[in-house]
This record gives C-alpha cells, sequence and structure tokens, in this order.
C-alpha cells in the first residue's frame, strides 16, 4: 500500500511537478524576486540604474561568504556563532599586516589562511570536549572579538596601501565588483566540493545521521574539524573582503554578522536538524539578506526601524517557506 | 488461596493493523498475590500490559474491576481504580526530589488567604512514611538523577503506594538491578503482598519466577497458554510451554557438519575485554561456510561484545585474526578497511540516512573504501554508484519505485535490504548482524535468512546476535550463549534447543 502511493507520488513528479515541488526548488528564488520587485515600484528611478545592481552585488558579498561557511556547520547540524569575530578578527590582523609593510597579498593569504586556524580551533574544541558548536562558538565569538580589541586597542587600523582597497572595490567591466566574483568563485568550489566529492557525501552523511554515519566508518571527529576549518575559511574571506571595501579595520567590524549568515542559509533552505541544504540556495539566501538590507536604505528607513525590520522578514521568510511546504 | 480478585481480564483481543498483538488473554489478578507472566519477545506482554494501563483500547473483551466491566478502559479509569503499571524505562523526573516525584500531580497545599503554596513540610512528612513502606532509605530531598536504578524503582513503587494502588503491575524490574538489589525489591513485594495488593510481576529469569511467584501464566502468540501455581511446574515445564511448538524452517545445509573445527578459520576473536564488563575474555572463531549465533537475555553485552569487534566502542584488550592475519579495528572505519561489516540493531538510529536516497545508502561505504585520506579524498562517480545502486537492488530483490526513492519510504524489510547491499556492494568479508529482523514482517524475515546463508555458502563469514531464538535455531550452524560479559556454552545447531539455550541464557548463577 505504501509502495504504491510512492510509486504514484514518484510518478506524477516526473509528470507534472506539484506545486510543492516547485517551491522546494524555486521557492526562495521567488522572494527574492519579490523582494527585489518591491524596491523596483517603490523606487524605480534609483533601482534601475547600473549603480544600484552593482551596489547590492557587492554588499550581498560579505553576507554570502559568511554564510557559505556557515552553511556548513549547519549541514552537520552545528552552529558557527563565531563567524563575525573571526570576520573581525582577520580583517584587522590583515590591515596590521599591510601597514606593518608585508605585501598585500601576503597579507591577504594569511589573513584568509588565519580564518582556517581559527575555524581549526572551533572544530578541535568541539571534538575535545564533546559539547555542542552553540556552546564552544558562543564562547570563541566572545574571545575572539575580545583578542580583536586588545590587539587593536579598541581603535580602528587605517593606513594600508591604496592599492589593495582600489583592487578590492574594482569593478569587472565597470559592472561587476570583484568582491561578487570572488564570491561566486567561492560558492563555485564549495557546490562542487558538497556535490561531486566523497568529503562533501560524507559531511552531509554526519548531518543526516551523525550514529549511522560513525557506523559508516565515517571519521566523524575528521569531518567536525574540516567543516569549521571551512567555516572559518569564508569567515577569513570575509573578513579581508570588508576590510578592502571599508577601507579600515574596524574592531567593532561584523557584529551580529553571524545572525545574517545563518538566516541567509536558512532562509535557503539549510535544515537546522543538519543534512538537507544546497549552496545555491545559500547563495539566494545570502543575496535576500543584502537585498533587505540595501532596500531599506534606499527606502531611507531609519537604521533602527531597519533592525525591527530584517528581523521580521527574516522569520516570515523562513514561517512562509515552512508553511507553503507543509501545506499538502 | 482463593483470595479477592481484585482485577480480570476477559477474553481480551487486540489486533493492529497486519497483526494480531493478543489473540484471547483472559487471566485474574487477586490479592495478596504475585502474578508471574511469562514469555518470549513479541508474546504480547507489552501490548497487555498497555491494555491495563489504559493506553491501549481492546478490540475486543473487557477488563473487570470491581464486578464492572470496562470494555474501553482510559488511563483516568485505570488510576482512579488504582492500576499502576512500572515500566521498564522508569518514568521518574531526574530533576526533581524524590518528594517531589511522589506527589507530582498532587502536591500538599497549604493556603494563606488567597494564596496557595506547597507544603513542604506534609510533603516530607508523608513521603518518608511512603519512604519507609518501600525501604528506601533515603532523604525525601534527594534529587532522584542521583539514585541507583534500584533506588529510582523503589521511588515509583512509592509512587505509586501514593495514591493507593491496588495492583502494581512490574515489566521486568530485575531486569537492570544487581543480585542484592533483586533481594531487596523482594522484600519490597513481600511487604505489597502482605498488605493485599495484586502484584504482576513480567519477567523471563525462571530462577526468579520459581522464588518471587504465587501463580503464572505463560503468553505464547498473544495468548494465555495455560496458568499454574507456581508450586506446581517446574523451571523446564515453564521453559517448555513458553517456546513450545514452535513451527521452523531451517536454512541450515543438509550435509552441514557437527563440528566446523576442521573447517578453515576465517574469524577469531582472541581474549576480547571491554572495561565496562560487556566483554569479559571473550574469545570466539568462524569457520568458512559456518554462520555463528550469539543468544542470550537483553542487557547481557551482546551488541556491545559486537561493537567492540567492529571498533565501534573501546576494547581494553583482546586481538583479532583475518583470515589468520591480525587486524586491528580501532575504528569502524579501520574494521570496514579490512572488509568488516555491521548491520546495526537500529536501523533508523545507527542504520540508514533518511536524508540520502536508495542509491546514495548503498554507495556510501564503497566511495568511502576508495577515497584516499581517511575517506575524504575523491570524487563521487555517478555512474558507478547507479550501476552498484541497481546490481544490489536487483541481486537484493528491494521493492521500490527507482533507486532514486528515499529510504525512509520503504518497508523495514527492505530497508534492511539497503542496509545489506550498502556493505555487499562494499565487498564485505566478515558481517555481523545484530538483530536481523528486528520490526520486519515475516516474509521478509524468510528471505533475511535465505540471504545469510547464501553469504556464507560463497565464503563470507557471518555473525548473528539475536534476540529470538527461532531465528538463531532457524540460521545458525553453530548457537554461543553470552550471559554478563561472557560466552558461557555453545552449542551446534544439531543439539541445540531453545531450552537449553535459555536455561542456559538465564541460569542465575545458580548452578
Amino acid at each position: 500500500m505504501k509502495g504504491e502511493r510512492n510509486m504514484a507520488s514518484n510518478a506524477r513528479a516526473k509528470e507534472k511537478p506539484t506545486f510543492n515541488a516547485l517551491w522546494q526548488r524555486f521557492g526562495t528564488f521567488g522572494i527574492l524576486i519579490l523582494l527585489l520587485a518591491i524596491l523596483a515600484i517603490a523606487r524605480p528611478g534609483h533601482f534601475f540604474s547600473t549603480s544600484t545592481l552593482t551596489q547590492i552585488l557587492a554588499q550581498s558579498s560579505v553576507n554570502i561568504l559568511i554564510a557559505l561557511g556557515e552553511f556548513f556547520a549547519i549541514l552537520i547540524a552545528g552552529i558557527d556563532l563565531s563567524v563575525g569575530s573571526v570576520v573581525a578578527l582577520t580583517g584587522m590582523v590583515t590591515a596590521q599586516m599591510m601597514v606593518a609593510g608585508v605585501h598585500p597579498l601576503l597579507a591577504v593569504l594569511l589573513g584568509v589562511l588565519l580564518g582556517g586556524v581559527l575555524g581549526l580551533i572551533n572544530g578541535a574544541l568541539v571534538n575535545g570536549t564533546g559539547l555542542h558548536p552553540f556552546i564552544i562558538t558562543l564562547g570563541t565569538q566572545a574571545i575572539l572579538r575580545g583578542v580583536t580589541l586588545m590587539i587593536s586597542n579598541s581603535s580602528a587600523v587605517f593606513g594600508f596601501p591604496a592599492s589593495f582597497t582600489r583592487t578590492i572595490s574594482v569593478n569587472v567591466f565597470g559592472l561587476i565588483p570583484l568582491v561578487a566574483i570572488i564570491a561566486l568563485l567561492a560558492a563555485v568550489v564549495l557546490s562542487f566540493l558538497t556535490r561531486q566529492t566523497k568529503l562533501g557525501r560524507n559531511i552531509y552523511a554526519l548531518g543526516g545521521n551523525r550514529e549511522a554515519a560513525w557506523y559508516a566508518g565515517i571519521n566523524v571527529k575528521l569531518h567536525t574539524l574540516i567543516v569549521f576549518m571551512i567555516s572559518g575559511l569564508c569567515a577569513g574571506l570575509a573578513g579581508v573582503v570588508l576590510l578592502g571595501r571599508v577601507g579600515s579595520a574596524e574592531p567593532a567590524a561584523a557584529t551580529g554578522f553571524e545572525t545574517y549568515a545563518i538566516a541567509a542559509a536558512i532562509i535557503g533552505g539549510t535544515s537546522f536538524f543538519g543534512g538537507k541544504g544546497k549552496i545555491f540556495g545559500v547563495v539566494i539566501g545570502g543575496f535576500i539578506i543584502g537585498v533587505i538590507n540595501f532596500g531599506m536604505n534606499l527606502l531611507s528607513l531609519p537604521s533602527t526601524l531597519q533592525q525591527v525590520v530584517m528581523g521580521a522578514l527574516i522569520i516570515g521568510s523562513v514561517a512562509l517557506d515552512r508553511f507553503v511546504a507543509n501545506k499538502k | 488461596m482463593q483470595a479477592e480478585t481484585l482485577v480480570q481480564m476477559k477474553h481480551v483481543r487486540k489486533e493492529f493493523p497486519g497483526v494480531t498483538a493478543l489473540s484471547d488473554m483472559s487471566f485474574d489478578i487477586r490479592a495478596g498475590e504475585v502474578h508471574v507472566l511469562l514469555g518470549e519477545n513479541g508474546a504480547g506482554k507489552s501490548t497487555l500490559m498497555k491494555i491495563l494501563s489504559g493506553v491501549y483500547t481492546p478490540t475486543s473483551g473487557s477488563i473487570v474491576v470491581d464486578g464492572k466491566a470496562y470494555k474501553n478502559l482510559t488511563p483516568h479509569d485505570a488510576d482512579r481504580l488504582g492500576i499502576r503499571v512500572i515500566y521498564q524505562e522508569l518514568s521518574v523526573i531526574p530533576t526533581l526530589s524524590i518528594r517531589e516525584n511522589l506527589f507530582v500531580d498532587r502536591l500538599p497545599i497549604k493556603k494563606h488567604g488567597p494564596f496557595h503554596t506547597v507544603d513542604h513540610d506534609e510533603m516530607q512528612r508523608r513521603a518518608e512514611g511512603l519512604l519507609e513502606k518501600v525501604g528506601l532509605r533515603r532523604d525525601a530531598r534527594t534529587l532522584v538523577e542521583d539514585l541507583s536504578i534500584s533506588e529510582k524503582q523503589q521511588v515509583e513503587i512509592a509512587k505509586a503506594l501514593a495514591v493507593d494502588s491496588r495492583v502494581i503491575v512490574m515489566d521486568e524490574p530485575t531486569a537492570s538491578l544487581t543480585h542484592e538489589e533483586v533481594r531487596h525489591l523482594f522484600d519490597v513485594i513481600r511487604a505489597l503482598k502482605a498488605q493485599g495488593k495484586g502484584i504482576v510481576f513480567i519477567s523471563h529469569k525462571l530462577g526468579e519466577i520459581m522464588e518471587i511467584g504465587d501463580c503464572v501464566t505463560v503468553l505464547k502468540d498473544g495468548a494465555n497458554v495455560g496458568t499454574h501455581a507456581v508450586s506446581d511446574v517446574t523451571a523446564d515445564d515453564l521453559v517448555t510451554m513458553m517456546v513450545g511448538r514452535q513451527i521452523r524452517k531451517n536454512y541450515q545445509d543438509e550435509n552441514t557438519p557437527d563440528s566446523f573445527e576442521q573447517e578453515e578459520v576465517l574469524f577469531e576473536v582472541q581474549g576480547l575485554t571491554r572495561r565496562d564488563g560487556k566483554a569479559k575474555n571473550v574469545s570466539f572463531r568462524l569457520h568458512k561456510g559456518e554462520i555463528l549465533g550469539f543468544a542470550g537475555l537483553v542487557g547481557a553485552g551482546r551488541s556491545e561484545l559486537m561493537d567492540a569487534v567492529f571498533g565501534a566502542a573501546p576494547k581494553q584488550s583482546g586481538r583479532i585474526f583475518l583470515h589468520g592475519k591480525e587486524i586491528r579495528t580501532k575504528s569502524p572505519y579501520r574494521a570496514i578497511r579490512h572488509s568488516l561489516a555491521m548491520v546495526t540493531e537500529n536501523r533508523r538510529e545507527t542504520g540508514f540516512f533518511q536524508n540520502f536516497d536508495i542509491k546514495e545508502n548503498i554507495s556510501l561505504i564503497s566511495f568511502l573504501k576508495t577515497a584516499r585520506g581517511g575517506g575524504t579524498l575523491g570524487l563521487i562517480d555517478r555512474r558507478f554508484e547507479r550501476e552498484c545502486a541497481e546490481r544490489q537492488r536487483k541481486a537484493l530483490r528491494i521493492k521500490c519505485a527507482s533507486i532514486d526513492q528515499l529510504v525512509a519510504e520503504l518497508s523495514g524489510g527492505n530497508q534492511q535490504k539497503v542496509i545489506l547491499g550498502r556493505w555487499l556492494a562494499a565487498q564485505s568479508e566478515i558481517l555481523i548482524f545484530d538483530e536481523p529482523t528486528k520490526g520486519i514482517d515475516v516474509g521478509s524475515k524468510a528471505e533475511i535468512y535465505a540471504l545469510m546463508r547464501g553469504l556464507a555458502d560463497s565464503g563470507k563469514g557471518v555473525l548473528v546476535v539475536s534476540s529470538e531464538l527461532p531465528e538463531l535455531l532457524a540460521v545458525c550452524d553453530t548457537i554461543a550463549v553470552y550471559r554478563e560479559g561472557e560466552i558461557v556454552r555453545t552449542f551446534s545447531h544439531r543439539d541445540a534447543t531453545e531450552e537449553k539455550i535459555m536455561l542456559a541464557a538465564t541460569a542465575d548463577g545458580a548452578e
């Protein structure tokens, strides 16, 4: 009886995709288009200038980069709350290296690697203590923020080579921001990792059923370590990118960005229970956050209200997704 | 002997879709009597308990209390009528104190005008009285999580007394108790008897039953196959009644030797010991063509032994040999590299991946085995994935719409085949089956038995842990009886009987 029903539902899916199936696939994309449409109608003059789209792309890129890493942490049914602090610390260290005369390229590379090392520390702490990543990264979030404040004496760092900020802020063909290309490249690489590699398959397995993964021979600790390293690397890359766009290293930079990253991953369809989600969804989720942020500036809403609207939209979009998905 | 009848079960039948859990069950619970319920796993004991406590409504038949027949007794009725079931997984709340647990739904109240507060003094006084009755010498303010299992059980019994229960049903209360604690529990039960309570005692430890029981009812396949005064029967009688006329189909070969001693040794474990005592210096050999089964009571440590062999749990000491060469199984990954396989007991928890479809579930271990870097480096070959999943689907006759279907949608038997297919696709040599047919219907069971025999015949090693004796007798060539972390006896299938195995597995250290 059960088999028949499954066969029937499968056959149906092949012939005529149900609304449900369509929503699963393109729902988040629809929300993005909807938001863009609202902006286009509200501020047609501004919206249809190329600089607006370029700005949205550039602004979303940092979100997307962080969210890409966060995605992996959530994929194994964990979380990484330290990403905002990792962004700040890697940006600060990169800035200080450049001010000290290190070649910008080397400084950038070391900055990103530092992000990876911080991620490894998170992973090692999770493995070593057996505590939930929520607790570990809540702790490292505070610790890394503190370290950033300490090494900067709580003040911003400027005065690094203009070539660096100029390069980061370059728009390819005057249209596409370099940072968006960086984010896209990262997304392509990570999408390949999740879809085409055994490592990616193992991570999904680990997120889907940790116990079963252990019995199936997956090295749970090694994969946890790798996942947090990826999260750290992405945050490190985001830190360098943010540094170049802002032009100074602020000790309080990226405060609360973990919320946006988590929101982007969840809006993009990543399951909080682990094992389910796609990179494409995360990219769209990151865009949505970027568009919301940018749109509220465009509509010149007061910044105090922006926080409220952002929160409401996060709840609203995920609730809408669940509501539609659960309606049979 | 003819004391007042407290509760009568009359011709109770309970059907679930596709299964009849109880076919025609009648029995009486009398005041001041310990009535033992005896039966194999799946005989219907837990269904019966849930009917008594009002959780399940019988399909037909009734429960008579105080001369009134209840066709659908509710949990509320059961409570009101003083019927209390103490389940094996105790229902005390660990983070509350003993006294709060005792009165959790009826806290004594003190009134101060419009305000009502908990009367702690009254609660303490009443709790102390109850604890004395069950012989628990603990301050009633102690948190329940700080108590031992037997003490928690005493709290449960006290809780039953707090509501003045007349009938107390205990589901295998001695399963996780030490010898001393069992003694103590029996003292409490005797005290309850003296107070005129009716006790239903579920257990399959024969020694205990003979000691504490007044009368015994044997359940088999959902029916009462006989109620006797304990003084009229022997332990052997009970075993015969319990396993009785089991129709069994055998999967052993016609020409299976009596002993495999002459055959090549495929796999050997020497002196395996676990720190938690679930394996004490265990050694066994698996020969070519042989299926070796492990019988024993739940909690004897069979699964834990296999976990240690497979590297899923740490070993304190012990050596493992495959084809005469020593191998190290530090982790499941290492074990898998040496072509070991483990079909775990709980498919849902430790078996398949709900987020994966059939082909992804089947290919996972093959991919892992061929990956470098501790199973991490390598690309997914989708054509290989499809081919290997299709091959297993055909070979094992997995019933599914396609290999793109989610495993969670399949029946239990087909899920088990997917998991087996995963190991066969990875060319496993030694397969460990832990309760391979748990929750699987009769038809699929037979298929899985045939598959296991086929594997052994093709030269692979098969180890089986099962709590179903008919299953072990049907497929195994050799049966090792495991008790408290040790192999206590080994039978060839030719002279193994359920009776002999049961005796070896249950002997309470009396012999």
